[in-house]
């Protein structure tokens, strides 16, 4: 009985703490950087654990905490597709100690599907780096007749309004890369759908209930290699290590833009100049680590940082108009 | 003989001194968690996920797994002591398991549910050593068109859940369905009865209603009964069971096993809806159906076997396909992938330490928690005695922290207080709240794979006969109906009404 007590007092303690600094009034104080950090810092996941994005974060955990010589705390605010932890840090204190781990999903997709979000991710906050990377394979189930994304493409030109494809959600960035091709290439196909992460739609995939689908790597890639699944294309620019003999869909001339699903960190916007560049040395030096590249690279997901914060919000800048072009375009809606 | 081999190779992996003791620590902590209601698995193995991160990968998902069926196992303890389930899953075994404690039957149960459980976690842990991968094919077989079905089947089977009126069972159900449509429509993002308010966007946790109805509708009404405690308390006898009363579970446990082996391998279902399909199997072959409600030796049995054995078979599809069932398989998938193995199909051969070793924890973790909790049993059951003016402040403050552990959302402290009014509501309408629970679990399911199915037929119908799974559970459907209808069984039903009325 003790211990129970003990054990649910520790949780209480870091839950109430923790919501203590989520709630905490917005007051922009000029920090200096030279004793920054020193209280902990916490990074606002907006998934819940065990996802692509969760899994990124708790990789570099350890490491940034190395760095930074603060311990570095994992909050986990999942709900409404990440709004509600986006919601969460961009309204935190920007002083430095609440770090977002924004996606693709958040930070360039949401802005353009959900009308009613608060959050300008590109006025609330300001980016700091990419840190993984994680390249889209095209799969199909193993007795689709088509054996590359060309023979794809031809054959639902042939069977318009056949094929079904899945996806793990009404705004994932998997639909959207069906979608973007479909206007692309002029497809008629039927959406189907999942939720719960891409598991539930792949194992569909695999079983033959549903055709093709856009998926990342990381959650496709061995059963790719045992055949229960076909991969017919990547969507890097550049073919894959993992799966070398695989084309990417550009040289298959079926796209012109390389897409992926991608990780990075973000900091509220107005967070003093020094300490973003403090944080964004930290990242970039926590990104060269050989264990985290080592264990991204077992699921297919690349370990990256980008030169510069400026960097980091071009990159999300083109990312964002490529996805909101094609959900204009598509006429995609979420609610 | 590869079998063998494999399995020796399992339990030596298993049995080195340091899995042994994070089995050990990880079986611990779940029957913690379980008997504390609301902070459950998927928070807890969370939490601890970055711990993991130092330790071997076969340390780490013992640990893990430890905790998730360690937590199925010991959210029934509360449940049977004082009607507050714990855990999801041990929402069914409060039915019948708190009416045996209030019977004096309190060790008996809670030995029933120790038991019944180590007896499926044997079976199922052999069950995933001898046939795994080809369970995983058959898993795959499943489309949306036969999820539909089942799910169908087992909400008709959902009114024999109930022990009065079959329209107030059917009502309840209902609006556990309409309860489920909250939230964010899967298949056009559409937000359904969320009144603009963004934490509703992923729709009503079953923890806060189960919580709310539960925990504070129960201790409401309990308060206005004014029932003597010495009436709850009655005599606590020996708790080890005797041989006539093992006798009488073994069957039920032994059905409530091969049920949950199979339903656990399904995505979304699981445990909890192997325990409510249990439930309804034992009531319905039960020669005796008026007793259930009353205190059932079989109502705890069955359900607290589906319920283990499921938590075990939801490892299937994750370790031989990389494929999450559930969001707690999800997470034994984040930690693998930390540790730098990818999951997937080749797990079985490139980590076959992993694989077996994990494999051998489970059966070595049911024994622990056996050992563990028989000698626990004395002591919870003394926790009856403890006056009500005390026990009642005390199990609605760990509701609250529980519910509020779920997302540390003041929200679903408000919702769950609401749900445990509309419990009282209930409780004094005789309306069951399990009924409306399973509503709420199928009932997004349902209608989530109905809509698919049809998708992907391009809206023919057919598809729900032409699937032979499909066609299946169509028919025991209606064949349950049928049964349901037929009058003998209704005037069956009328006299055990009467007789608890």
């Amino acid at each position: 009985m003790i211990t129970k007590r003990t054990f649910t007092a520790g949780l209480l303690g870091g839950v109430f703490a923790l919501a203590a600094g989520i709630a905490a009034p917005k007051v922009v104080l000029a920090q200096d950087a030279s004793n920054y950090p020193n209280q902990p810092i916490q990074i606002i996941v907006p998934f819940a654990p065990g996802g692509a994005s969760d899994f990124a974060a708790r990789l570099l955990q350890n490491r940034l905490a190395e760095i930074l010589g603060q311990q570095v705390v994992i909050v986990n605010r999942d709900g409404a597709a990440g709004n509600i932890g986006m919601g969460l840090a961009a309204r935190a204190k920007p002083d430095g100690y609440t770090l977002f781990l924004g996606n693709v999903g958040t930070v360039s997709i949401n802005p353009h599907l959900f009308s009613d979000l608060k959050v300008k991710p590109l006025e609330d906050f300001i980016p700091i780096s990419i840190v993984a990377d994680t390249p889209g394979l095209l799969i199909s189930r193993p007795d689709f007749p088509a054996k590359d994304a060309k023979e794809f493409v031809e054959y639902v030109k042939q069977n318009p309004g056949k094929v079904n494809f899945a996806s793990p959600g009404t705004g994932s960035v998997n639909r959207l890369e069906m979608e973007s091709l479909a206007l692309e290439q002029g497809l008629k196909m039927t959406h189907i759908p999942y939720k719960g992460g891409a598991g539930p739609a792949a194992a569909d995939v695999m079983g033959g209930h549903v055709d093709v689908m856009f998926v990342t790597i990381a959650t496709a890639i061995n059963n790719v290699k045992a055949g229960r699944l076909k991969a017919l294309a990547v969507t890097t620019k550049e073919r894959v290590p993992s799966l070398p003999d695989l084309p990417t869909m550009m040289e298959q001339g079926l796209t012109t833009r390389p897409s992926s699903s991608w990780q990075g960190i973000l900091v509220p916007a107005g967070t003093p100049k020094p300490i973003v560049d403090k944080i964004h040395s930290a990242v970039v030096e926590t990104m060269k680590d050989k264990t985290i590249h080592e264990r991204m690279a077992a699921s297919g997901v690349l370990a990256v940082s980008s030169p510069s914060p400026a960097a980091f919000t071009d990159y999300i800048k083109a990312d964002s108009q490529q996805w909101s072009s094609v959900i204009q375009k598509g006429n995609i809606k979420a609610d | 003989m590869e079998l063998f081999n494999n399995i020796v190779l399992g339990f030596s992996t298993a049995m080195s001194p340091e899995n042994l003791m994070y089995g050990f620590l990880g079986v611990f902590l779940g029957t913690m968690i379980g008997v504390l209601p609301g902070l459950g698995p998927v928070a807890t193995i969370s939490i601890l996920l970055p711990i993991t991160f130092t330790l071997q990968p076969e340390a780490a998902l013992i640990m893990l797994a430890g905790i998730y069926y360690g937590a199925a196992y010991g959210g029934s303890t509360t449940a049977i002591l004082v009607n507050l389930p714990g855990e999801s899953s041990s929402v069914v075994t409060a039915i019948d398991g708190n009416q045996m404690a209030r019977r004096g039957k309190a060790g008996l149960a809670l030995a029933t549910a120790a038991l019944s459980s180590f007896i499926a976690g044997t079976l199922a842990t052999i069950l995933i050593a001898v046939m795994a991968p080809a369970l995983a094919e058959v898993a795959l077989q499943f489309g949306p068109a036969d999820y539909f079905s089942l799910m169908l089947f087992g909400l008709i089977a959902a009114v024999i859940l109930a022990n009065g009126s079959v329209v107030k069972a059917i009502g309840m159900i209902m609006l556990g369905v309409l309860l489920g449509t909250m939230g964010t429509d899967v298949s056009t993002g559409a937000q359904r009865f969320t009144f603009g308010v963004a934490e509703f966007g992923d729709g009503l946790d079953f923890a806060v209603i189960a919580m709310g109805m539960f925990g504070l509708g129960e201790t409401i009404s309990n308060l206005s009964r004014k029932e003597s405690q010495s009436d709850v308390m009655g005599e606590v006898r020996g708790l080890w069971p005797t041989w006539k009363e093992i006798k009488s579970f073994l069957a039920p446990a032994l059905r409530g096993t091969a049920l949950g082996s199979c339903l656990g391998m399904l995505p979304g279902g699981g445990p909890v809806l192997a325990s409510f399909s249990a439930y309804a199997l034992e009531k319905k072959i039960s020669r005796k159906p008026g007793e259930f409600g009353k205190g059932a030796i079989e109502g705890v049995a069955g359900p607290e076997a589906a319920n283990n054995a499921a938590a075990q078979t939801a490892f299937i599809p994750m370790l031989t396909l990389g494929l999450p069932s559930s969001a707690v398989m999800a997470l034994m998938i984040g930690a693998l992938m930390m540790q730098g193995i990818a999951p997937g199909p080749q797990l079985l051969n490139s980590n076959a330490e992993l694989f077996w070793g994990l494999i051998a924890s489970m059966w070595i973790g049911n024994a622990m928690l056996v050992i563990l909790n028989l000698p626990l049993i004395g002591i919870w059951v003394k926790l009856l005695s403890v006056p009500y003016r005390l026990l009642y402040p005390a199990i609605l403050l760990i509701c609250c922290i529980g519910v509020y552990s779920l997302n540390a959302s003041a929200l679903d402290v408000i919702v769950a207080t609401f749900f445990g009014f509309m419990g009282y509501v209930f409780v004094r309408l005789r309306c069951e709240p399990a009924p409306l629970l399973l509503g709420f679990i199928l009932g997004p399911m349902i209608e989530e794979n109905l809509r698919r199915a049809l998708l992907i037929s391009h809206g023919s119908p057919t598809v729900f006969f032409d699937r032979s799974i499909s066609l299946t559970f169509l028919i025991l459907s209606v064949l349950l109906l049928a049964i349901m209808i037929a009058p003998a069984i209704r005037t069956k039903r009328e006299i055990a009404f009467q007789e608890e009325a």
